[in-house]
């Protein structure tokens, strides 16, 4: 047979990036931002958690998250802080809680929500709680942005 | 039906693209087909079929209408665009033929506010301005390239006639110069082009986090409004590039959005229904207030054929399936049909992905909404 048939190295080729005009996401992960404040950030919800300063805490712990980063680890341990927070309210509280929320704090909340059905179903029930109040306050339009976020959180 | 609000044509496919004549008694509509048709008004109000325009071969995505030159411009997926002028005596709309070199669908089209040029967006990432050149007796066009990066979903004309904005697929909305030296242009400074700038030079840009949809000057051409894909209203006034006054809204993402005022803006998108939003103090933009106002139906119950549909389609007659909004379906675009010299708004049409254009009073919906003041 011809020797051309046998390799099929020509498979591993990336042709897009020999494509001038592929088009590259400005919203790559890049840098390092933040990595310092998320364990702050851990810290200080831990503080207010154990003093049961719950609706403090949620609103320390959706601040800034680090969206820029391209360490996993540290968005993971944002995520662990966030869950923490949620975790500790009692369902009674969670309308109170959400009503103190402006629109940019209950997109990243509705984020984190989302995050934590991917990436634990086993709290999904709590998590749809949540949910459900977030959804009453901000929209459709919540959840639409969570599906357009290229950058992920 | 109509009501003192509302006055609605049905044309039975989705409607892509429509625009009124100067007179306001003719309609250009595309159906998402490769024909064009002319609406005309008659005496007792109605609208009727006029004329066909067929020379697109692909579905015609865009129609505008010069007002005061009596022209219509089209553009297709067939990668064309033909300026359409009326032979007064036959009556008969002859198209010519504008050379986009373009080697995409073309998207957008939109007359100039002096309409001796249009703007053509399209899939192949750049924007077409077309002149007409007397020599050679046709449409020539200049591209705006760099640094548009996707397929453009939205252009519009500031009201000097040669500064546009443009709204993509690469989520940015950005302002171009678009002074041409073969019209002898004579561009002067303003907040949005602080320098004289050459055709092509990029002037803002601003991100999203979604395509941007819709993008409109105000009718003054200072603040520049533009909708995006994640569902939020963005706001600049020329004079401040870095504050963006950015509204996320609660509902689904807004198509299309028109100033109904210099401070207001009428949005229409995948909810179904207008609503209108104020500029408050220059910071923030208020909480949206439906126009669609809803009528609850006479005799609370569904018409026996109503009935009977329903039990065929769904084998439950007990439910109306029907939204509670005019629009059965997303709203596609707006257009303003009347507003007075300072571009205060009274009319307003929008076309819906259901077929229908309607037709809105500002004016009589301002009494009748309690708290809409604009």
């Amino acid at each position: 047979m011809s020797k051309n048939v046998n390799s099929t190295q020509f498979r591993t080729v990336d042709v897009d990036a020999y494509d001038e005009d592929n088009y590259e996401d400005d919203a790559r992960d890049t840098g390092d931002s933040g990595a310092a404040e998320v364990t702050e950030r851990a810290n200080q919800v831990r503080g207010l958690l154990n003093q049961l300063k719950t609706k403090e805490a949620l609103k320390i712990a959706l601040k800034n998250p680090p969206v820029g980063n391209k360490d996993a680890s540290v968005k993971e341990q944002n995520y662990e802080t966030v869950v923490s927070v949620l975790k500790s309210f009692k369902a009674a509280d969670i309308d109170a809680a959400v009503a103190d929320l402006d629109m940019v704090e209950i997109d990243i909340l509705m984020k984190y929500l989302y995050k934590g059905f991917t990436c634990s179903p086993d709290k999904a029930a709590s998590l749809l709680q949540w949910h459900e109040k977030v959804v009453a306050k901000g929209g459709l339009g919540s959840i639409v942005r969570v599906m357009v976020d290229r950058k992920g959180i | 039906m109509t009501t003192k609000t509302e006055q609605q044509l049905f044309v039975g496919s989705p409607v892509t693209s429509h625009a009124f004549n100067g007179a306001l008694d003719k309609l250009v509509v595309s159906d998402n087909s490769t024909t064009v048709y002319i609406y005309a008004k008659e005496a007792n109000g109605k609208w009727t079929k006029e004329t066909e325009l067929q020379k697109h071969i692909e579905r015609v995505k865009c129609v505008d209408w010069a007002p005061k030159t009596n022209r219509i411009a089209t553009c297709a997926g067939d990668r064309n665009a033909y300026v359409w002028n009326l032979n007064e005596t036959t009556g008969v709309w002859a198209p010519s033929l504008v050379l986009l070199r373009i080697e995409r669908a073309a998207t957008y089209i939109r007359w100039s506010p002096a309409e001796d040029r249009f703007a053509v967006g399209s899939g192949a990432r750049l924007l077409s301005v077309c002149f007409y050149e007397n020599e050679h007796d046709w449409w020539v066009s200049k591209h705006i390239k760099k640094p548009i990066r996707s397929t453009i979903l939205c252009v519009d004309w500031h009201p000097s006639n040669y500064i546009l904005a443009i709204g993509s697929c690469d989520f940015k909305c950005r302002v171009f110069s678009s002074a041409l030296k073969e019209t002898y242009d004579k561009p002067e400074t303003s907040g949005w082009m602080p320098k004289l700038s050459k055709f092509a030079t990029m002037l803002a840009e601003f991100s999203t986090q979604g395509w941007v949809h819709s993008v409109k000057f105000s009718p003054s051409g200072d603040k520049l409004a533009w909708v995006a894909h994640d569902a939020s209203i963005n706001i600049v006034h020329m004079d401040n590039h870095d504050t963006v006054i950015r509204s996320l809204t609660p509902s689904l993402p807004i198509l299309t959005v028109i100033w109904a005022s210099e401070n207001s803006v009428v949005c229409g998108g995948h909810d179904n229904f207008p609503s209108l939003f104020n500029i408050v103090a220059g910071e923030s933009v208020s909480k949206g207030i439906r126009l669609d106002v809803k009528e609850k139906k006479a005799g609370g119950g569904m018409s026996a054929m109503a009935r009977f549909k329903a039990l065929d389609r769904t084998g439950d007659d007990t439910k109306d399936a029907s939204l509670d909004t005019t629009h059965q379906n997303s709203i596609i675009e707006l257009r303003v049909v009347k507003s007075d010299a300072t571009g205060n708004c009274s009319q307003f049409s929008s076309i819906g992905m259901d077929g229908k254009i309607v037709h809105w009073d500002l004016d009589a919906l301002a009494s009748s909404i309690s708290d809409l003041k604009i």
